[in-house]
């Protein structure tokens, strides 16, 4: 057998070192590439999947405004009954909503009867609040897993600095949105770990005492949390809601709601918009890397076989069958360099992953980062390491086919 | 009808101010299975005759035909394809491909050039391997055969497509003068065998002798020449 592919190794192999050399340039770059994406991607999306399943949820709804001024917790931005109807009754139609949890949220006083400091608190159902949010129970890391009337779960940064325990008896005072103040004690049935982001420090009591504490006379809900079955499809999914709800107008022919993704709400997604350029780079930097190194490989080999153009030249070999020879060889070590970098990456992805790498990120510790197998990265990268080795030899192959046969016959 | 026909051939090569005439209103003719020899010195203009025979290159004036095709009136592709069918070409420095082995650089033209069917293809190489006495040297690479068997692995090639005319510049100036002689005989024995036309060019006095017409180049004219 004798054909362009055979001719193409063979002359690959004439110079192994430099062949060597420059497959291993693509083959490091694409492990880098492989194992950067794997490892970004994984912790991005787990920093997701902690922000979301901690406090965050996957969407939120609010009264038109809240937002804005989320920082001071309005309580005059409430939802009312009927609006939370028409909230509940959209998301009710709604089979790809997995669980939503209203909240009332407010800032308050808190006292350990020695000392009073600043509160943040929500007050939810526990149920709905779990299903919303189920890392909220591994959360809390003293005390109980549940929520009655009359507890409270408290931050832990907040509970070192006040020194209380769990059993301790508290008091929670706050003003109402009419200004009148008012006060209750609570049973501090656990301590919440902080998570990363705003809420992260909340404490938690229960919905119908918030109301208590706030003299609510119908229930005025600060915010909606909503857990998707499918993350995935957390744009179509909001893209659907904000159709049903977004149509619905206040009193003053305003819109009524607003709602928000995670990505509004939480400051991570910046870095993880940051990680995504940061790949985006990265994969342009193996560009680079493969387009220069093949490029030039493929220059001093067509360098180096002058004569060797003109002799098949002169016998009748026609251009298009001489490029070829060159693309076919410049290509080749694209896909050497491919394989044996996807091969060692997926390989160093593997021992990366058995070797249960953990991380820490705020006063969060031992994250476990899982790595997946990037099939969808794998094939990325090869097709773009063959595309741009394929680009790279297309000058020099084309040199190659319109040399003259005499004038390279000659060259010495 | 002849195979070449050259009409006031005329090269002239053009390199900034200077003009350098290479060949100077040639008139020649040459029949089908003819053993040609272009003699003459260095700069005589031998290489230049020959390149424009094997359309690897135009005349600057004059009319040239080989087997019926007007040289000039080709392009670069077209070109390309007619020395494929119709010459086959050996070099003074061999120019075997170094990664290919003595089988397969014979081979070469039938599956990069012209396409010939697999059984066909391994009976012409190997014919043509005893031809010239390198069937059992077949699977070594160039770098491990002499120049002697190079040029012997280079005429295999030349005429394994079966051309109907061979053109040798110079065949014989980097071998001793026994191997010389060789190479030239092979040559001579296919030609009768096969009824190629075979010119080619030398300094070589001796070598001269071996060729039934001999042309004379001196300063890009001919000089002399005809049948002995
Ligand atoms: N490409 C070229 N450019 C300029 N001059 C050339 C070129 N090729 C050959 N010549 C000149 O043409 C003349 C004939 O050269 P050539 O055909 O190579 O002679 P020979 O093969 O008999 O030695 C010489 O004077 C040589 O210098
Ligand atoms: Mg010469």
């Amino acid at each position: 057998m004798l054909d362009l592919l055979k001719i193409a190794l063979r002359n690959l192999l004439r110079y192994k070192r430099r062949t060597l050399l420059t497959a291993s340039l693509v083959s490091i770059g694409v492990v880098f590439v492989l194992v950067f994406i794997s490892v970004s991607a994984s912790f991005k999306h787990m920093m997701i999947g902690q922000i979301t399943d901690s406090f965050l949820g996957h969407i939120q709804i609010h009264r038109k405004g809240y937002v804005a001024s989320i920082d001071n917790l309005p309580l005059t931005l409430g939802l009312n009954p009927k609006a939370f109807a028409k909230v509940e009754k959209a998301l009710n139609e709604m089979p790809e909503i997995e669980a939503y949890s209203k909240r009332i949220k407010f800032g308050g006083m808190f006292s350990n009867f020695m000392e009073t400091t600043n509160i943040r608190l929500n007050g939810v159902y526990p149920d709905d609040e779990i299903k919303t949010s189920p890392l909220l129970l591994s959360r809390i890391t003293q005390g109980e897993k549940s929520l009655q009337p009359g507890d409270i779960i408290l931050p832990e940064l907040l509970a070192k600095g006040m020194k209380v325990k769990v059993g301790d008896t508290v008091v929670v005072i706050a003003t109402n949105r009419d200004g009148s103040v008012n006060g209750k004690q609570f049973l501090v049935s656990g301590i919440l770990e902080s998570a990363t982001g705003p809420g992260g420090r909340d404490g938690y009591i229960h919905f119908e005492d918030a109301q208590e504490v706030l003299r609510m006379e119908t229930m005025e809900i600060s915010e909606i949390a909503i857990r998707l079955k499918d993350f995935t499809k957390l744009h179509s999914v909001f893209a659907d809601l904000k159709e049903s709800l977004g149509a619905e107008l206040n009193q003053q022919g305003k819109p009524a709601f607003e709602l928000h993704t995670w990505e509004k709400l939480s400051p991570f997604y910046n870095i993880a918009k940051m990680i995504d350029l940061m790949t985006f780079f990265v994969k342009l930097m193996l560009m680079a890397i493969v387009l220069i190194s093949i490029m030039n490989v493929m220059v001093m080999a067509v360098y180096e076989r002058i004569r060797e153009i003109g002799t098949i030249a002169a016998i009748g070999t026609l251009p298009g069958k001489i490029m070829a020879m060159f693309l076919v060889e410049g290509l080749s070590l694209g896909v050497f360099g491919a394989v044996v970098g996807n091969v060692l990456g997926v390989v160093i992805i593997f021992l990366l992953d058995a070797a249960h790498l953990t991380f820490e990120f705020g006063r969060q510790k031992g994250l476990l980062l899982s790595l997946n197998m990037p099939l969808q990265d794998v094939f990325l990268i090869s097709t773009i390491v063959i595309t741009i080795s394929a680009l790279a030899s297309l000058h020099p192959a084309y040199k190659a086919s319109r040399m003259n046969a005499i004038d390279a016959l000659r060259h010495v | 009808m002849s195979l070449i026909a050259a009409r006031d051939l005329s090269k002239t090569y053009r390199m900034g101010e200077t003009e350098v005439e290479a060949l100077k209103q040639v008139n020649v003719e040459i029949e089908t299975s003819s053993f040609v020899s272009f003699v003459g010195p260095s700069g005589s203009g031998k290489t230049t005759l020959l390149n424009l025979m094997g359309c690897l290159d135009k005349p600057t004036s004059g009319v040239l035909t080989v087997d019926d095709t007007d040289v000039s009136k080709l392009d670069t592709r077209m070109a390309a394809a007619f020395r494929g069918r119709t010459i086959g070409f050996i070099f003074q420095d061999f120019n075997l491909m170094p990664v290919l082995t003595v089988y397969e650089n014979v081979a070469y033209p039938l599956v990069l050039v012209q396409k010939t069917g697999a059984r066909e293809r391994k009976q012409r190489v190997l014919d043509l391997l005893d031809a010239v006495g390198m069937a059992d040297q077949r699977d070594k690479y160039p770098y491990q055969i002499s120049g002697g068997q190079k040029q012997r692995v280079a005429i295999a090639r030349a005429l394994v497509t079966h051309p109907k005319l061979v053109l040798a510049d110079e065949p014989t100036a980097n071998l001793d003068h026994k191997t010389a002689y060789r190479v030239i005989d092979i040559m001579k024995r296919i030609k009768n065998e096969l009824g190629t036309t075979f010119i080619f060019s030398t300094h070589d006095q001796k070598i001269v002798g071996e060729a039934e017409i001999i042309y004379t180049l001196e300063d890009g004219e001919l000089v002399k020449g005809g049948v002995k």
